[in-house]
């Protein structure tokens, strides 16, 4: 049985209107069916509780999730300053249920983790479970806390996907959406389970540059030192900067030159995104950084970031082996709409190619979290920065 | 013992053997850590080398990727100023101009936050005409401190200066410093609107995002932004100062057309009491005159008996102008009733040549006594035109009747037609004395007559012309005549197709 969709973005100017105008769309969309789920993407400013309320009014008893987003990723483009609504309908053979957690970074980012994850599994006792979505506040939890929480209870090789919220790039306040309330510090998801298919694809497509190096000491997203030097100078030998002129350039060089870390097993290297340099040389990353990781300096082109999306899209439609897909999630890393800047549009394109009709809906992220192989989905999910994250899903027919 | 011997120097040689053997392997040994300890060495070396290459690499890649990321926010920046700018000429609303300024403009052109002041001549104070970027309180709070300190912004204004955060003018470093914190921005571009006339203002446009370092192009781009905002203003203000006159001159000609019209309706309704009055003065004046005209006549015949030379003579003028009267009141008569739409003119086909022939016939008298020539040029085939054929001989008699009065002995009159877009024209021309340009426009009004010799001589009424333009313009024709003094004059008239 199919999962009937319905999307709608809008960017009215008024707030509601927009919000309006979305869920008519979606709900055009939907037809008659009834929405069992919605999935809200918005930018900040669209984060009140009167638009969730809108929106409920609008859509019925359906569950809402979602987070803001620099830009909404849609079939109409890419919109700043906009509102997206999807709807799903799913049919009985389809198991699903959300919920969220609050005030993660009180509870530490394992112990949030564990409590989200014991919350959706209610319910789900003798049913299997297939897939999580996760939308999260990555600028008060590292992303990796939260998924080893979540694993914890749902199982090391249970296939997540999610999202760390992101706002107008100021970096300062993300939000959660739940039901009629937003929230921040907060994780929101949904785990489906039941006649349910869908096939992940994760790509970044930076290269590893220079010489290995290794983590020598480091805690936490911290790295302190790096072949028992400070972490700090390893880019200041790259870029031959001091330290000011390092901290002023961090948002660049963060974006194009992450570090790569090598997981033992794994093909694919872990980036992890620069936040800041402390004054004692210590790197802080978007994302645990483990000690004794060998880690690289990697560096990325539009090129090879497009071609990147172009195997996520690839690696998601071949899961999917021709089964049916009712619609596309994308997960996009902020960095990637800064490093493509004007052909930030022509990543969207490429996903359009391999899904052709498909509804695609996607958000622009502080972190994104999958398995890092993405052809083996069922191995541990990591936080990952940089990346495009590609889930296709269908009901089973 | 012996072979206690011989065993110990076996193994004493065999020791040895293998000391040297060890020994051999040993060095052996050593030479291959050697050759690895080299290899490892040269393979650190490669590595180190690999690695000032990737330092190389990446400076080279860092530099590139700043020029394309500073050529794409130029780009950008263009694109977005070149669709704000269209969204600007889009309105010719003074109200509506700053408010195109939307957030994604200003994101695209690098910037979050952006507000426009008007400096208000009257009050003195500058008013605050676009917010973005700013909740309300914030941005009344920026205005009042810029009223406050209002005299640094209007230098601004009078010098048609740009300050921004890479201004580098000494006198303006303490006023620099001032503007982000009222602004609360880290970088900032303010720059003048300009218009030409009225109201001139200012428009701020800044960013908190301590990373974004403004250049001049930045600068240039908000200068070029707030120049087409001022000339946006003073095309908003000259549509509207044009759009309130032509609103006003639609008014005063509304108000003339009303008048107009009332003066109309005032003199249509004088008109028909003027033609009411005429038409029963008319009638009520031929009852007596048809009584006078036929006792005259009577008494001319002798019936009554014989009269005496002298009140014969004077019967005659009575009886002549009775005549005279009986005609005029008739003319009169016709005037009125066809201005009065009271009668009906019963078109036929007729034959333009056949009329002007049968009058010139009527007229042969007139024509003789004086040598006048007439020469009637109408083809045979002259289409025929749906007329009445009373009233258009009364046209061809009182139009030629005036050509012989006018025209001198041996003159020339030419009765000529030809067919024009929607009907007929036909021109009698004379050469007679002509008419004066100050009378042309007159000469069909009624009883007027063109002061000259001839009309001293000849009596006339002054009605007939008036007559004929009342009888072609029931027809749906016009009439027209052109003339010069001592050149003669051609009356011409139109009759449509149709009519």
């Amino acid at each position: 049985m199919s999962i009937n969709i319905g999307i709608g973005v809008s960017a009215l100017k008024d707030h509601i209107e927009a919000a309006k105008d979305a869920v008519v769309q979606a709900r055009v969309n939907l037809r008659s069916s009834k929405a069992g789920l919605a999935i809200v993407f918005s930018s900040p400013e669209f984060a009140r509780p009167a638009i969730l309320k809108t929106i409920r009014s609008l859509a019925g008893s359906a569950q809402i999730i979602g987070s803001s987003t620099l830009a909404v990723l849609s079939d109409k483009g890419i919109h700043k300053h906009a509102i997206a609504v999807l709807l799903l309908s799913f049919p009985d053979t389809v198991y699903y249920n959300s919920a969220c957690v609050n005030n993660i970074s009180l509870a530490q980012g394992g112990r949030a983790g564990e409590d989200l994850a014991d919350k959706l599994l209610y319910g789900f006792k003798n049913i299997r479970r297939d897939l999580g979505i996760i939308f999260s506040d990555g600028l008060k939890v590292p992303g990796s806390d939260l998924i080893n929480g979540l694993q914890e209870k749902l199982g090391r090789s249970f296939p997540l996907a999610g999202a760390s919220a992101s706002d107008n790039l100021a970096f300062k306040k993300t939000f959660q959406y739940y039901g009629e309330e937003v929230f921040s510090d907060s994780a929101c998801g949904v785990i489906w389970g039941g006649k349910f298919n869908f096939a992940l694809g994760i790509k970044h497509g930076w290269k590893p540059l220079g010489k290995p190096r290794v983590i020598t000491r480091s805690s936490g997203n911290v790295v302190h030192e790096i072949d028992g030097e400070p972490a700090v100078k390893v880019y200041q030998e790259y870029f031959s900067f001091d330290l000011a002129r390092l901290k002023k350039e961090l948002r660049l060089i963060s974006t194009l030159y992450p570090i790569g870390l090598r997981i033992p097993g794994e093909k694919e290297y872990l980036l992890r995104n620069l936040l800041a340099i402390e004054d004692d040389g210590s790197i802080i990353c978007q994302g645990n950084v483990p000690a004794q990781s060998p880690i690289r300096l990697m560096i990325g082109t539009k090129e090879s970031c497009l071609e990147a999306t172009r195997l996520a899209a690839l690696e998601a439609k071949r899961g999917m082996a021709g089964k049916n897909i009712n619609f596309v999630l994308v997960f996009d890393s902020v960095s990637r709409y800064i490093l493509l800047g004007r052909r930030a549009g022509e990543e969207l394109a490429i996903i359009k190619e391999y899904f052709k009709d498909t509804p695609v809906l996607g958000l622009y992220t502080y972190g994104e979290q999958a398995p890092l192989q993405s052809a083996n989905y069922y191995g541990k999910a990591y936080f990952h920065n940089q990346s495009v994250a590609i889930l296709a899903a269908g009901g089973q027919m | 013992m012996i072979e206690t011997g011989l065993l110990m120097i076996f193994l004493l040689v065999a020791s040895f053997a293998a000391i040297i053997i060890l020994s051999l392997v040993i060095v052996k040994k050593m030479d291959k850590i050697t050759a690895v300890r080299a290899e490892g060495q040269k393979l650190k070396s490669s590595l180190d080398e690999m690695d000032e290459q990737a330092k190389l690499i990446v400076r080279t890649d860092m530099e590139l990727n700043k020029t394309q990321e500073d050529l794409d926010k130029k780009i950008t920046g263009l694109y977005s100023l070149q669709r704000l700018s269209r969204a600007i000429s889009t309105t010719l609303e003074e109200g509506q101009i700053f408010q195109m300024i939307e957030a994604h403009y200003l994101e695209e052109l690098g910037f979050e936050k952006a507000c426009a002041f008007l400096w208000d001549e009257p009050g003195k104070h500058f008013e605050l005409n676009m917010q973005t970027g700013y909740i309300r309180e914030e941005a009344e709070g920026i205005l009042s401190a810029i009223n406050s300190q209002k005299d640094k912004f209007l230098n601004l204004i009078k010098d048609e200066k740009t300050l921004s955060s890479i201004t580098r003018s000494p006198s303006e470093a303490a006023f620099k410093e001032k503007v982000p914190v009222i602004f609360k921005a880290a970088s900032f571009v303010l720059s003048p609107v300009l218009p030409k006339e009225g109201e001139k203002g200012l428009l701020f446009v800044g960013t908190d995002n301590g990373e974004t370092v403004l250049n001049e192009g930045d600068e240039e781009l908000v200068t070029i932004l707030a120049n087409q905002l001022g000339q946006a203003l003073e095309n908003a203000r000259l549509f509207d100062k044009t759009w309130r006159s032509q609103q006003g001159l639609e008014q005063k000609v509304e108000e003339r057309t009303r008048d107009l019209s009332r003066a109309l309706a005032k003199l249509e309704a004088v008109s028909r009491r003027k033609s009411d009055f005429i038409s029963s003065v008319s009638h009520e004046l031929r009852t007596p005159l048809t009584s006078i005209k036929g006792y005259a006549a009577i008494l001319l015949t002798g019936k009554l008996g014989d009269l005496p030379k002298d009140i014969r003579e004077r019967l005659d003028k009575i009886n002549r102008h009775s005549d005279e009267l009986v005609h005029m009141v008739n003319d009169l008569l016709d005037i009125a009733r066809i201005e009065s739409g009271k009668v009906a003119m019963k078109k036929e086909p007729l034959n333009l040549k056949l009329i002007a022939e049968k009058i010139s016939d009527l007229l042969s008298v007139q024509l003789k006594e004086k040598h006048i020539a007439l020469i009637i040029d109408i083809a045979d085939n002259a289409v025929s035109i749906s007329a009445d054929r009373s009233q258009f001989e009364r046209v061809f008699i009182n139009l030629l009747s005036n050509a012989i009065k006018f025209t001198p002995e041996k003159g020339k009159i030419t009765v000529s037609s030809h067919k024009t877009g929607d009907g007929v024209q036909v021109d009698i021309a004379d050469t007679g004395c002509g008419i004066p340009e100050a009378a042309l426009l007159s000469i069909f009004e009624e009883f007027y007559r063109v002061d000259n010799a001839v009309n001293q001589e000849v009596k006339g009424t002054g009605l007939g012309l008036s007559l004929v333009k009342h009888i072609i313009e029931a027809h749906g024709g016009k009439i027209w005549v052109n003339s010069k003094i001592g050149s003669g004059s051609t009356f011409s008239f139109t009759i449509p197709n149709e009519a």
